[in-house]
């Protein structure tokens, strides 16, 4: 890297780095010195390679039924397609606990499978504790959002190659090979990497699905250091072991697919010649069932909150909506604005600089930031302002900024390529013209930038908005969030109401995720 | 238009000078989420307080009592904290050995606590068993003792909470510890196959016991108490165990560090007023340490009554709870 060529980018990149380094330290100096170097026991052995093996097949399941679903959705068109595209984008947005419950509810001791087996007249007892509940709750959780990120990059194959294959007459499998494969390919290891790393967190699915203390996950022993031995050192170091986890996956995942240069045209919707392959037809038949069958009652299920509504709704209410919506409207704002300022240093190291390696590099920050320790991060970054800043205030300032870092992969999985196709198709063009700063920002990037933008904005709003991980350090009487009341409830036995809540939160994710998808397939 | 100035200047004066009149001393409790919180006897507290204090109270909360406890080691004599309440007893010796409370030098004889009470740093406010809790319609024969529980192979199946994360959870260990001594190992590994799962916290065991996956939740012997009260439903009941029940005591401290340590201790003397007591059984749901003169409330009077406290000292918790973890761990975690 050239230093004099150092881009606002770099300097925002280093900033989130040195603010979550400042955080460890903090974190790692108040537990003046106690704990040594972490010892890996057996157990927490044990528990890495579960959370290995589960996250990898969680992954894998989520992908598979996740692609799957987005080539038929490709292929086909029905009514309700929109609407349908709409869900694909909220199943991540899920509190954790409703997402256990929904599970129950459908596949539990007895949930609707159960009773309908019964009333078949059958006798036996259904358990899905252990493997099964986890990996059914992940891939629902995720499989939809790898089916709506896919879909996205399937729908930017350029029509000039659809032509040229229709008048070369492809088969379904060259159709497959020639086009789609190239699509998948550039989307899979940063969604491969993103589905990884949520499961191999996960932490309240898999302990109340997993059926024993054998099935925990590292996050497990890092909340247990920071909020039970009050081990703050060794809670930092558990959460730097995660990060290198992550990180190392993360590298690895990137050389095994490179990224291949974009080269998109606009496009209108294209009727695509192999759907009228009736192989396929049957195929995407057999995948559209499945997934309803899958999801469909997972989805439903969470509608039992809809007769406590009238219990729930009061000024409360309204206050912690209005509050949740400030929250993720700064949170979405703010992880917007870093994925642009870490795409643009990309683009400008791998392109204008021809230095990939750096780019690779900055590239990895935000999946590294996924595999950061919510808790341990926060827990930092409070003895880092706390001296500054009053008290009272704190939760309001750390809470948007968590959330926000916490979105940020997300966001940058949105912006990133587009900016980078940005560059690849008019870089050159506009060099030749002279075209530079704000004039090139408006006339070649922002056009290019403007819908993912808005729907990474919508995303990640959604996705702080359904955050309790840090309102649950941080709430209160005077600081409440949606899942915050959610919460509450639960916690004085009140689980109805808790449901319609739920119920409420989804609601709003899927009218941003509606928001998400209209901006994101609007025409050119 | 000058009478209009006049007027603004005039009651903007009015107005500075009540915000300089009520400018009463501030007393800063630290509490968990949900004392304070919509369905806590935390409003009713601070209104009934304030109202003979000549002070304001502002609740300042955490998540729940491990999280206080993280929060005060975080801020150290910064704190801001002029009392603490909510910590549990499983917890109190590794508050003091933060260094951070001051003696409340109260004389507490005379509680309607299941054990006396000797500590000299903090004020038991409220107390409640452990227990199972059923569902009277699904579990016919609850287990009469804990020992019936673990050892009969088909026994009822039954929901935990992990003791790393919860504290009904951790009671529970604490529980079989009790009552297993060195064999707790063993009675681990009996009990684990009718264990559906340790969840992070109590709501989600409860709600998966709600929702039918379990016959029985670790819960407290009140839980069937808002079941009657609110919901008016008679069907949950908690399974009385011969052994004794496993004690769970919250309590208070002021920090040493308070600015203003007579207010603090007013508060902890106003903890075991009546005033305080009578919002503990429906606000709390859990017992009170002093019995209102009004009395407990119907559904309370109706709860299954152990005749044995199970109770470990907060030292003893502090020294063995590693080992004791890492036994359960070694036992269930195959």
């Amino acid at each position: 890297m050239r230093l004099r060529q150092l881009h606002l980018g770099d300097a925002t990149t280093f900033a989130i780095v040195a603010l979550v380094a400042c955080g460890f330290v903090s974190l790692l100096r108040i537990g003046d010195g106690g704990t040594t170097l972490i010892s890996i026991g057996p157990y927490l052995q044990r528990v890495l390679i579960f959370s290995f093996v589960q996250a990898g097949l969680s992954t894998l399941l989520s992908l598979g039924l996740g692609i799957a679903l987005a080539l038929a959705l490709a292929r086909r068109q029905f009514p309700g397609k929109e609407a349908l595209l709409t869900f694909l984008g909220t199943t991540m947005v899920i509190p954790t606990i409703v997402a256990v419950f929904a599970v129950l509810a459908v596949y539990g001791r007895n949930g609707w499978v159960a009773q309908s087996l019964k009333s078949l007249g059958w006798t036996g007892s259904i358990s899905i504790f252990g493997y099964p509940g986890i990996l059914i709750a992940h891939v629902f959780l995720n499989a939809p959002f790898v089916a709506k990120v896919t879909l996205d990059g399937l729908n930017l194959v350029p029509a000039e190659q659809w032509r040229l294959a229709t008048s070369l007459g492809f088969s379904s499998g060259q159709i497959f090979r020639h086009l789609d494969w190239p699509a998948l390919r550039a989307d899979l290891p940063g969604l491969a990497i993103l589905v990884f790393l949520l499961c191999f967190k996960s932490f309240a699915i898999v302990l109340a699905l997993g059926g024993g203390p054998s099935r925990a996950t590292l996050e497990v022993a890092i909340y247990e250091a920071l909020k039970v031995d009050l081990d703050f050192a060794r809670a930092a170091w558990l959460a730097l072991l995660q990060v290198a986890i992550c990180v190392i996956i993360a590298l690895a995942l990137h050389g095994v697919v490179s990224r291949p240069p974009a080269a998109t045209t606009f496009r209108g919707p294209m009727q695509r010649v192999d759907a009228a392959d009736y192989r396929l037809k049957i195929l995407d038949s057999v995948i559209l069932l499945f997934g309803l069958l899958f999801l469909g009652p997972l989805a439903l299920s969470v509608l039992v909150g809809l007769g406590s509504i009238p219990d729930i709704l009061d000024l409360d209410l309204v206050g912690a909506l209005m509050t949740s919506l400030t929250i993720a409207a700064i949170a979405g704002s703010l992880a917007c604005s870093l994925a642009l300022a870490i795409g643009a240093a990309v683009r400008h190291h791998r392109i204008a600089q021809a230095s990939p390696r750096w780019a690779a590099l900055l590239d990895l920050v935000p999946s590294a930031l996924l595999a950061i320790p919510p808790f341990a991060l926060t827990a930092g970054l409070f003895l880092l302002i706390r001296p500054w800043i009053d008290q009272a205030r704190i939760g309001l300032i750390l809470l948007p900024v968590v959330n926000g870092l916490g979105a940020l992969p997300f966001a940058y999985r949105y912006i990133a390529p587009r900016l980078m196709q940005a560059e690849e198709r008019y870089g050159r063009l506009s060099e030749s013209l002279g075209m530079r700063g704000l004039a090139r920002l408006k006339i070649v990037d922002w056009p290019m930038v403007q819908r993912p933008l808005a729907s990474a904005f919508a995303l990640t709003a959604a996705l702080s908005f359904g955050d309790f991980g840090i309102i649950a350090l941080f709430g209160g009487p005077k600081l409440r969030t949606l899942p915050y009341l959610l919460y509450e409830r639960l916690g004085a036995y009140r689980f109805e109401e808790a449901s319609a809540l739920g119920l409420i939160i989804l609601t709003v994710a899927f009218l941003l995720a509606q928001v998400s998808s209209r901006l994101s397939h609007a025409h050119d | 238009m000058f009478s209009r100035i006049v007027f603004a200047l005039l009651s903007s004066f009015l107005v500075i000078g009540t915000a300089l009149a009520q400018a009463k001393p501030v007393l800063t409790v630290y509490t968990y989420s949900s004392f304070a919180g919509k369905y806590g006897p935390g409003k009713a507290v601070k209104e009934r307080f304030e109202a003979a204090c000549n002070c304001q109270l502002e609740w300042v909360t955490a998540e729940d009592a491990g999280s206080l406890l993280g929060r005060l080691r975080l801020e150290g004599t910064n704190t801001k904290a002029d009392v603490v309440l909510g910590l549990d007893m499983n917890l109190a010796s590794e508050a003091k050995s933060l260094n951070l409370f001051a003696l409340h030098d109260m004389d507490l004889r005379g509680l309607s606590l299941p054990v006396a009470w000797t500590d000299d740093t903090f004020v038991p406010f409220d107390w409640g068993y452990l227990a199972f809790v059923y569902d009277t319609t699904m579990l016919a024969q609850p287990p009469k003792s804990l020992k019936e529980l673990v050892e009969n192979p088909s026994g009822p199946k039954i929901v935990l909470q992990d003791p790393r994360t919860s504290a009904p959870g951790l009671g529970f260990l604490l529980w079989m510890q009790k009552v297993y001594g060195d064999q707790s190992g063993n009675a681990w590994t009996q009990l684990k196959p009718r264990i559906v799962t340790f969840t992070k916290g109590w709501s989600e065991a409860y709600g998966l016991f709600l929702k039918g996956e379990a016959d029985m939740v670790m819960s407290y012997t009140t839980s069937p108490a808002y079941h009657v009260s609110v919901e008016k439903k008679d069907q949950y009941k908690a399974a009385a165990f011969e052994e004794g029940h496993y004690l769970h005591v919250e309590i208070a401290g002021l920090t040493r560090t308070t600015k203003q340590p007579e207010l603090a201790k007013a508060f902890l003397a106003f903890c075991l007023s009546d005033s305080f007591q009578s919002t503990m059984p429906e606000g709390n749901w859990m017992m009170p340490v002093k019995t209102p003169q009004s009395g407990l409330p119907q559904a309370f009077q109706d709860l299954i009554q152990p005749q044995k406290a199970l109770l470990y000292t907060p030292d003893e918790v502090q020294e063995n709870r590693r080992a004791f973890v890492d036994r359960w761990l070694n036992a269930t975690a195959r």
